[in-house]
């Protein structure tokens, strides 16, 4: 018989293959045979012939060797031709089928791509902050170091340069030890000479500060040991980005000499791009040794270094820590002044330390998003199920033509997972705009933005995302479509009314959305009533209509920094338009500024313990200006001079704990040898942040404790920012060189104190809403459908007398059946999730009753309206219309 | 191997192989045979060479292998030319007569 090749090889392969060992043995034989049936015939002998035959051939196993092995290859090759024939063809009637349902399928592949777009874009944004590792070589072996004082509570405090000299020369776990001082809208240097003066963003770093990272200039050198001591010539590292933006990238850079605070320094370096350490916009690196004793005096008290070491190769954690605690421990015994309150450390890896604060929300929004891809599952889930009872009929008539169960479902997994891939496609498109959108949003509130992006990772992300997806919202309804009987559904004829089963399964389906949309609310009721507490906290002060001017005391003015601050607080209150105007050092929100401790006179003090305040330096008018009431005795006037007795003004917390059931005023503390006067008591201002509440303060007047940074507080008639320029001209009028680091207004400091609580609340928020409509979707969707299918039931009922209102009931008890257990369900998964948002969350329980009873409130309004749609429809039924169906 | 006999370069074989197909389908022996005889017993197929050149012609799909019997009435393989490997034998052709052409030109012209 001559069959077709095609056809040939697809009957082969049915036939189960013989063994391609099997065929290459045949075919070899046959040719020995006939080789030696010829040696034969031209007389040989046949033992002869044979050996001859077999000579001639050469290495037989060899050859049999070789092919087989081509043997087996073509086999496979040809199994996946088979495979990838038949997936075209699914494939292909894939997309014929969701084109004749264009609206199942829009809605199936906008519910998908909205979640695998939110779930992909969380996820480039938490791979690339949490996930990867930091851009430093070994950067796992990189740990941040405190010193620790369990009497002050204060478990990560910076260290003094003394401190640290002798951890570096008495550890031996690190290979070494950097150290740096930074701090945004403080530490910068003034760049002048090259057109407007401008403040670049600075970090003084110790020796060891690069090597201990693994970091080496692209360009140059780093600095040397001998420039990290006093009195060498200064020189400078520039960072990438200011070499581009300021220098174009000038390879010749190095060598040359750039006015700095007045001093020219040399260039010596230029950093690689990837490195900003320690924070996303830094200019330029200089060594420690640059700043005078004068400016930071280098004494134990003083403590402004942050440490970062890098362990060595066989020493663990526990090891350094325990190492780093005695050398703590003997420097408190051996400086009982000034270390006594610091006799623990801190050590923690650096990539913690860096993302340790942004780790809970971050995952607690991922985990909403995938929450918000499951329903979206359950939803595209339950349009299959329902379509798949409409195809029923299609499906047995595909079985009765002999296509297997098997052949079935992977039809329809084909066409869910083509659903999917349709979805992920748009996803991806949403995903890239969403983590930019992201990203805008969370400037400054997240560490490492830098590193997020949308690469090869994160799309082969969410293409596993899609892939899953596609599975999951496909198995179900596929097995279940697979498994239906044939002859029910052939003998029902054309109506098609079969096979209710799917129903239960379409419930559970909703019930599960509905309980995940109630966990997804509840996160972002706790979140929002969290930052509505926060937001109505005190903070101490009026924001409403004040500008701000930051700046530092120039260099060149040295010396001379109170008579400056004196004159441009004169100039700035002489202005037009400006009814007062104040300095602070740190404004409220931003900072607790610099840690004192001292004692009361009088007082038995516990030595281990003693009081201490955080200080706050601030100019006359500074109370009035802000709108902290003051509440006994006075403020500090311009009287208050550096001929006069120091005074301090405290705040009611420092009065409450340290002078409890007396009038502080009129006391005195000795900070040292110092007596300081309190002369007036004010109201507390939340100085760390919204959520902390304010510690004991003490306000110097910057004119008898002088410091260079300064924050211009202004109020006054008509629009801010007018205010603040006219403010920074009379400033200029005084100091042309004078950098501004800053124009903004205290509201805005406000703002930026609870932007990332607001961050979380509205994240949470946008997915809790598609949750709930998508779950919203998802009652209606199956409530409908069983309406349409009950329809004769109900008209039977309704011919025999039932009221339409009994019908309604009917229709609303089973949707709100549903959505009661899938409220329950969720009720006790957002217990679980409150558990884990509870440290990130402020002044409210975690299972907040008013929360948990508002959302769940929430679902059953919800749930009620969308039953009540196809409810009401169940109402109208025409019984007459229906029975005559039959 | 007698001194006049010449051996075969792989690619050299597989031109062979398809040739002696293109007169019809053949099993493995009977291609050795055909390229013998026609070359005057000059060119002389190693036959350890034969089959797994057979069998990825078959791979690359240039040739159709089938179980049939022999003329003697045994099971044999039997390979043919499908229409990829009829394109394959004609442009292959083509760029042999031009280069055994050149060589000549060469040699002749010393």
């Amino acid at each position: 018989m001559q069959l077709p090749p095609g056809f040939k090889r697809l009957l082969k392969l049915a036939v189960r293959p013989r063994a391609v060992e099997q065929d290459v043995d045949d075919e070899l034989r046959f040719h020995l045979e006939m080789r030696a049936e010829k040696l034969q015939r031209e007389g040989l002998p046949p033992a002869e012939a044979h050996a001859t035959a077999q000579r001639e051939f050469g290495n037989l196993e060899h050859v049999r060797a070789e092919c087989v092995r081509l043997g087996h290859e073509r086999e496979s090759e040809m199994k996946r031709s088979l495979f990838l024939d038949a997936l075209v063809q699914d494939v292909r009637y894939a997309l014929r089928t969701l084109r004749k349902a264009p609206a199942f399928s829009l809605v199936a592949v906008l519910t998908l791509a909205l979640g695998i777009g939110a779930t992909t874009a969380l996820f480039s944004v938490v791979r690339g902050v949490l996930l990867k590792p930091l851009p430093f070589p070994t950067s796992e072996r990189l740990v941040r170091l405190w010193q620790a004082s369990p009497a002050l509570d204060s478990p990560r405090t910076v260290l003094s340069h003394p401190d640290l000299e002798d951890w570096k020369a008495r550890q031996k776990s690190f290979t070494d030890l950097g150290a740096w001082w930074h701090v945004q809208n403080m530490s910068g240097v003034d760049l002048s000479g090259l057109g407007d003066p401008e403040l670049l963003q600075a970090t003084y770093v110790t020796d060891g500060f690069f090597s201990t990272l693994g970091m080496a200039p692209q360009l140059g050198r780093p600095f040397l040991p001998e420039e990290n001591l006093p009195g060498q010539d200064a020189v400078v590292v520039l960072s990438h980005g200011l070499w581009t933006r300021k220098f174009g990238a000038d390879p010749t850079m190095i060598g040359r000499s750039l006015t700095l605070d007045g001093v020219p320094h040399t260039v010596v370096g230029i950093m690689p791009p990837s490195f900003t350490f320690p924070s996303e916009q830094m200019d330029v690196w200089v060594p420690l040794s640059n700043i005078p004793e004068s400016g930071i005096p280098r004494t134990r008290f003083n403590r402004f270094l942050n440490v970062v070491g890098r362990l060595k190769p066989d020493v663990t954690l526990e090891t350094a820590r325990a190492e780093l605690g005695g050398i703590s421990r003997q420097l408190a015994e051996a400086y009982p002044d000034s270390n006594a309150q610091y006799p623990g450390i801190t050590a923690i890896p650096l990539h913690e330390a860096i993302t340790g604060d942004v780790r809970t929300g971050l995952l607690v929004v991922l985990g909403a998003v995938g929450l918000l891809l499951l329903i979206a599952c359950a939803n595209v889930a339950n349009l299959q199920l329902a379509r798949a009872t409409l195809r029923e009929r299609e499906l047995a008539v595909r079985a009765a033509l002999g296509a297997g169960p098997g052949r079935l479902v992977r039809q329809l997994l084909t066409e869910s997972v083509v659903l999917a891939g349709l979805g992920g496609a748009l996803g991806i498109a949403l995903a890239v705009w969403g983590t930019e959108v992201l990203v805008g949003l969370s400037v400054h509130q997240l560490p490492r933005l830098r590193d997020v992006r949308v690469d090869g990772e994160v799309l082969a992300f969410a293409a596993g995302a899609t892939l899953l997806t596609g599975l999951l919202f496909g198995l179900l309804p596929a097995l279940r479509a697979s498994s239906t009987r044939l002859e029910p559904v052939l003998k029902a004829g054309a109506r098609g009314t079969v096979g209710s089963g799917g129903a239960r399964l379409r419930g559970m389906l909703v019930v599960a959305e509905v309980a995940i949309a109630v966990v997804l609310a509840t996160g972002a009721g706790l979140a929002t009533r969290s930052l509505a507490r926060m937001l109505a906290e005190d903070p101490g002060f009026r924001s409403e209509g004040a500008a701000v001017v930051s700046f530092s005391v120039p260099d060149s003015r040295r010396g001379q920094g109170r008579a400056y601050l004196a004159e441009v607080l004169e100039r700035v209150r002489a202005l037009p338009g400006i009814e007062s105007a104040a300095m602070v050092k740190y404004l409220p929100l931003e900072s607790t500024g610099e840690d004192m401790a001292f004692n009361r006179p009088g007082h038995p003090e516990d030595t281990s313990n003693p009081p201490h305040a955080s200080v706050m330096h601030v100019s006359t008018g500074y109370f009035s200006t802000m709108g902290i009431p003051l509440l006994g005795g006075r403020a500090h006037e311009a009287t208050d001079t550096q001929q006069t007795p120091i005074v301090a003004v405290v705040n009611q917390t420092f009065a409450r704990r340290y002078f409890p059931g007396e009038d502080a005023v009129g006391r005195s503390v000795k900070v040292d040898t110092t007596d300081i006067g309190i002369i007036g008591v004010v109201g507390d201002v939340r100085q760390a942040g919204l959520a902390e509440p304010a510690p004991p303060l003490v306000y110097f007047h910057v004119q008898q404790f002088s410091r260079s940074a300064t924050n211009l507080v202004l109020r006054g008639q008509g629009a801010l920012l007018p205010m603040a320029i006219a403010a920074r001209q009379a400033i200029w009028a005084i100091e042309p060189n004078q950098t501004i680091s800053r124009i903004t207004t205290l509201d805005e400091v406000v703002s930026e104190a609870v932007t990332r609580p607001r961050l979380l609340s509205v994240m949470l928020g946008l997915f809790a809403v598609l949750g709930l409509v998508l779950a919203a979707v998802g009652i209606y969707g199956v409530l409908a459908y069983t309406v349409s299918q009950r329809q004769r039931e109900l008209g039977v009922r309704l011919a025999l007398g039932a009221k339409p209102a009994d019908v309604l009931r009917l229709v609303l008890k089973s949707g709100m059946g549903l959505a009661g257990t899938g409220i329950a369900l969720g009720a006790a998964g957002a217990l679980v999730l409150a558990r884990v948002m509870g440290s990130i969350l402020y002044g409210i329980a975690p299972h907040d009753p008013l929360t948990f009873g508002g959302v769940m409130a929430l679902l059953l309004g919800v749930a009620l309206l969308a039953c009540l749609i196809p409810a009401r429809r169940a109402m109208r039924v025409d019984p007459a219309v229906t029975l005559r169906g039959d | 191997m007698s001194d006049t006999s010449l051996e075969l370069v792989q690619g050299t074989l597989d031109v062979l192989i398809l040739k002696s197909l293109s007169w019809g389908a053949r099993h493995g022996y009977a291609v050795a045979e055909s390229i013998n005889e026609r070359s005057g017993q000059v060119l002389k197929v190693e036959e350890g060479a034969l089959y797994p050149a057979l069998h990825r012609l078959e791979k690359r799909g240039l040739l159709e292998a089938e179980w049939g019997l022999s003329e003697n009435n045994r099971r044999a393989k039997f390979y043919k030319l499908t229409s990829a490997g009829r394109a394959h034998l004609r442009a292959q052709s083509q760029t042999w007569t031009r280069y055994a052409a050149a060589v000549s030109r060469v040699l002749e012209a010393a």
